[in-house]
């Protein structure tokens, strides 16, 4: 009779054995981590935190933005492919993950373009109207920039 | 039914022993394990969609309003960011063995991971609470109630810009940075403090001996949880603390 759980036999690739621990009881469910690969995320881990510190303090402009997102994004990765085990998962749920992730990237691409397209219309009004912060009631506003009339 | 109580008796007896954690609508403990965390990581999935609306928020406010967000982001201690930082990687470290110790079936090193993370997780939220309540002292808070006086500026805001005053930074809307400093992180501590409203019940659970190489999947989706707060905050961190 076959088993009805599976155990995997990860150890063995292409015929040799790998030189991790052979970890798991039989029948263990899942991917068993070494403690030494854990050790040695958290220390990746640490030293980009380290360098994402050191990185702000250099003034580099608007790339200051891209390294800091990109060290998260790399750091981010790490966590997911070797902490939540989606290196050893089931594909399918690398790919829920990935989907999530690019739905993110979508919804915050398409509302900073249009964020941003209104911005010169903005600039354009402050400039021929007077506008102190505080103010809130004005009743001449919404009229002077409208093109068309 | 036309079936006699000796005959259902004898068909069960033919049946392979169920284990007693596999509920009665799965086939094995394998099928419940994989069920349960593809549902996990469908709801990991929703929690990053959540969590984008107020980081869209922050990028449409940081976008149109770099300067406010500039002066702002001195009243942020990086340090204590940072601090919090190396914090939730350790228990992310902690919530991972965890894992592997209930696959191993080594259940002192389970009891001593699992208190391990939610100590984590509590000093993180100690942390924060340091920042909060500075935050709150000073007057750097959400909205219009932003006011912080001159004598209360961070020490470096002072030396780079000794012009600015706190009337300015108030007419900039620095309230708003702070609404969404508080929202965000204010949003991922909830998610702290459930995790370790989990990790209490994983305790008691791991402290009876629930968990086994077979059963353990509350330890695994509970741990894929705290990994994605943890994912977060390696988020928020560089955008809320050090931004130039």
């Amino acid at each position: 009779m076959s088993l009805p759980y599976a155990t995997e036999e990860p150890s063995v690739v292409q015929g040799h054995v790998v030189h991790e621990e052979h970890e798991g009881l039989p029948g263990t469910i899942g991917h068993v981590s070494s403690w030494k690969s854990l050790v040695k995320v958290l220390s990746a881990l640490i030293f980009l935190t380290v360098l994402t510190v050191a990185v702000a303090q250099l003034d580099l402009g608007r790339l200051n933005v891209v390294g800091a997102l990109g060290i998260a994004c790399v750091k981010a990765s790490i966590v997911a492919l070797w902490f939540m085990h989606l290196r050893y998962d089931k594909r399918f749920n690398f790919w829920i993950f990935i989907s999530s992730v690019a739905f993110v990237a979508w919804m915050v691409g398409y509302i900073l373009f249009d964020s941003t397209l209104y911005q010169h219309n903005i600039k354009e009004y402050r400039e021929t109207h007077e506008i102190t912060a505080p103010k809130i009631h004005e009743h001449d506003g919404g009229e002077g920039h409208e093109s068309g009339e | 039914m036309s079936t006699s109580v000796a005959e259902q008796e004898t068909s069960q007896e033919a049946l392979p022993q169920r284990p007693k954690q596999l509920a009665m609508h799965f086939d094995t403990l394998h099928q419940q394990f994989t069920t349960g965390k593809l549902a996990m990581w469908l709801f990991l999935g929703q929690e990053l969609l959540f969590f984008t609306g107020l980081f869209t928020a922050y990028a449409v406010y940081r976008g149109n309003h770099q300067e406010m967000f500039h002066y702002a982001h001195y009243f942020l201690d990086w340090k204590l960011g940072a601090a919090n930082t190396i914090v939730l990687l350790t228990s992310s470290l902690t919530a991972a063995w965890s894992v592997r110790c209930a696959q191993l079936e080594q259940r002192k090193g389970l009891l001593i991971t699992l208190a391990l993370t939610f100590l984590c997780a509590g000093a993180f939220m100690c942390i924060k609470y340091i920042e909060y309540t500075h935050k709150i002292h000073i007057g750097a808070v959400w909205g219009s109630n932003f006011g912080v006086p001159l004598n209360e500026f961070p020490e470096h805001l002072r030396e780079k810009y000794p012009d600015l005053t706190p009337e300015q930074l108030q007419q900039m809307g620095t309230g708003s940075f702070f609404a969404i400093y508080f929202c965000m992180t204010g949003l991922h501590g909830i998610h702290v403090l459930v995790g370790m409203a989990l990790y209490v019940w994983l305790f008691i659970r791991a402290l009876r001996g629930s968990f086994n190489r077979k059963y353990y999947g509350a330890v695994d989706n509970i741990a894929l949880y705290w990994h994605i707060v943890d994912i977060i905050w390696i988020f928020l961190f560089p955008l809320l603390y050090l931004i130039g």
